[in-house]
C-alpha cells in the first residue's frame, strides 16, 4: 500500500482515526464511521447493563467492513487499572491495539506522564500495540517511543474543548524527532486543524468531539477526512519555502510604461 | 450465594460458574469480559473457576468512547 499509516504490524490506508463518544444515538455514530472513512475506531469499557442493550457496540461496528477496534482505558486512574482495562478491552475486542489514557483529574483530563509510562512498559511487553495519549512532550514522547509504543498521541488541547492546535509548537518538535507514528489527539475543533496537522507531517488524527457534537455529523466527518487526504497531499507534495520578500510569478517586463513605444 | 455484580447486591441461584451468572443477566458470553475481586478473569479461565459468596464481580462490555 503506498502512503499507508503503519501501526504494528498493521497498515492503514485512512489517516483519520474517530472516537465514538458522545454521538446522539447509534445511526449517528455509524453514518459519521462510514462517512469518514476510517478504519480504527475507540470505544471504551463500561458496566454490562442489561436494561440498556444499546450500550453494546461490539455488535454494530463488528457489522462494518475494515474497521478495527482500539479499546482505550478511560476510566483508569493508574498503570494497575489501566493494563487490567487494556486486558478487558483485548478480552471483548480481539484487538491488539489499545488507546492507554489515564487521565486522573475530571476538570482538566490532562494524561498522567508517570503512570502512562509504567503502563505503557508492560503493555508493550504484553504484545500490545500501544497508542499512549500524552501531553505534547517531546521528551515523553522519545521515552514512550523507546519503550516499544505503536505510536505517541499528544494533545492539541484538553479533551472535548475544540481549542485546536494549542501545543503547536510542542507538536513540531514531537513530529520531526519521532520515529513511530505520531497521532494527534483531542482538542481539535475544525477540518482546517486536521489538515494543519498532516501538512506539518502528523501521521494521523484522532477526532471525537469535533465530529460528534457537530450539527451534522455524518456530514462534518466527511469534512475531516477530505482535510486529513488534503494535509497529507501537502505533506507529501512538499510546501514551497518561505521568503520574506515577494518572489514575482509573472514577468515585470516594463512594456506599459516607458518601455514599450 | 450472594455476589456484588457491577456494584450491587445479587442472588446468584447456580453453582457458582460464570456462565451461569451471565445467563442470569442476559449477558451474552462474547460480548462480555468479566473481573472478580478485581482481578481480569480471561474467558478461557471461565471454566476453571467458582464463584463464591460474598464475591466482588464486574461484568463489562464495549461501549461508546473516544
Amino acid at each position: 500500500m503506498n502512503d499507508g499509516l503503519r501501526l504494528g504490524d498493521r497498515v492503514f490506508s485512512s489517516r483519520l482515526i474517530l472516537g465514538t463518544g458522545k454521538f446522539s444515538g447509534m445511526s449517528a455514530m455509524l453514518g459519521a464511521v462510514r462517512a469518514s472513512g476510517t478504519q480504527l475506531v475507540t470505544v471504551a469499557l463500561r458496566r454490562f447493563h442489561p436494561g440498556r442493550p444499546q450500550d453494546d457496540l461490539l455488535g454494530p461496528l463488528a457489522a462494518l467492513e475494515d474497521v478495527t477496534l482500539v479499546p482505550n482505558t478511560s476510566g483508569a486512574m493508574d498503570a494497575t487499572e489501566a493494563v487490567k482495562a487494556a486486558v478487558l478491552g483485548r478480552e471483548l475486542s480481539n484487538s491488539p491495539f489499545v488507546k492507554l489514557e489515564i487521565h486522573p483529574n475530571p476538570h482538566h483530563l490532562l494524561p498522567d506522564p508517570i503512570e502512562t509510562y509504567q503502563a505503557a512498559r508492560i503493555l508493550v511487553k504484553e504484545g500490545f500495540f500501544v497508542l499512549p495519549y500524552i501531553s505534547a512532550d517531546p521528551v515523553l514522547a522519545k521515552r514512550l517511543e523507546d519503550v516499544g509504543c505503536a505510536a505517541v498521541m499528544p494533545l492539541g488541547a484538553a479533551i472535548g474543548t475544540g481549542q485546536g492546535l494549542t501545543t503547536l509548537s510542542m507538536l513540531r518538535l514531537i513530529i520531526r524527532d519521532s520515529t513511530v507514528p505520531v497521532i494527534v489527539d483531542a482538542g481539535l475543533r475544525s477540518p482546517s486543524e486536521a489538515a494543519h496537522t498532516m501538512e506539518l507531517g502528523g501521521s494521523a488524527v484522532l477526532v471525537n468531539s469535533a465530529i460528534a457534537a457537530a450539527e451534522d455529523p455524518e456530514l462534518m466527518a466527511r469534512a475531516f477526512a477530505a482535510a486529513v487526504r488534503a494535509g497529507r497531499d501537502a505533506f507529501n507534495a512538499g510546501l514551497m519555502p518561505r521568503s520574506e520578500t515577494a518572489v514575482p510569478t509573472s514577468p515585470l517586463t516594463a512594456f506599459l510604461a516607458g518601455g514599450a513605444k | 450465594m450472594n455476589l456484588i455484580v457491577n456494584g450491587d447486591s445479587h442472588n446468584h441461584e447456580g453453582q457458582g460458574a460464570i456462565e451461569e451468572l451471565l445467563r442470569e443477566y442476559q449477558a451474552q458470553p462474547l460480548r462480555t469480559a468479566v473481573m472478580v475481586n478485581g482481578e481480569v478473569v480471561p474467558r478461557k479461565a471461565w471454566d476453571a473457576i467458582r464463584l463464591r459468596e460474598g464475591d466482588q464481580v464486574e461484568l463489562l462490555t464495549i461501549a461508546a468512547g473516544g
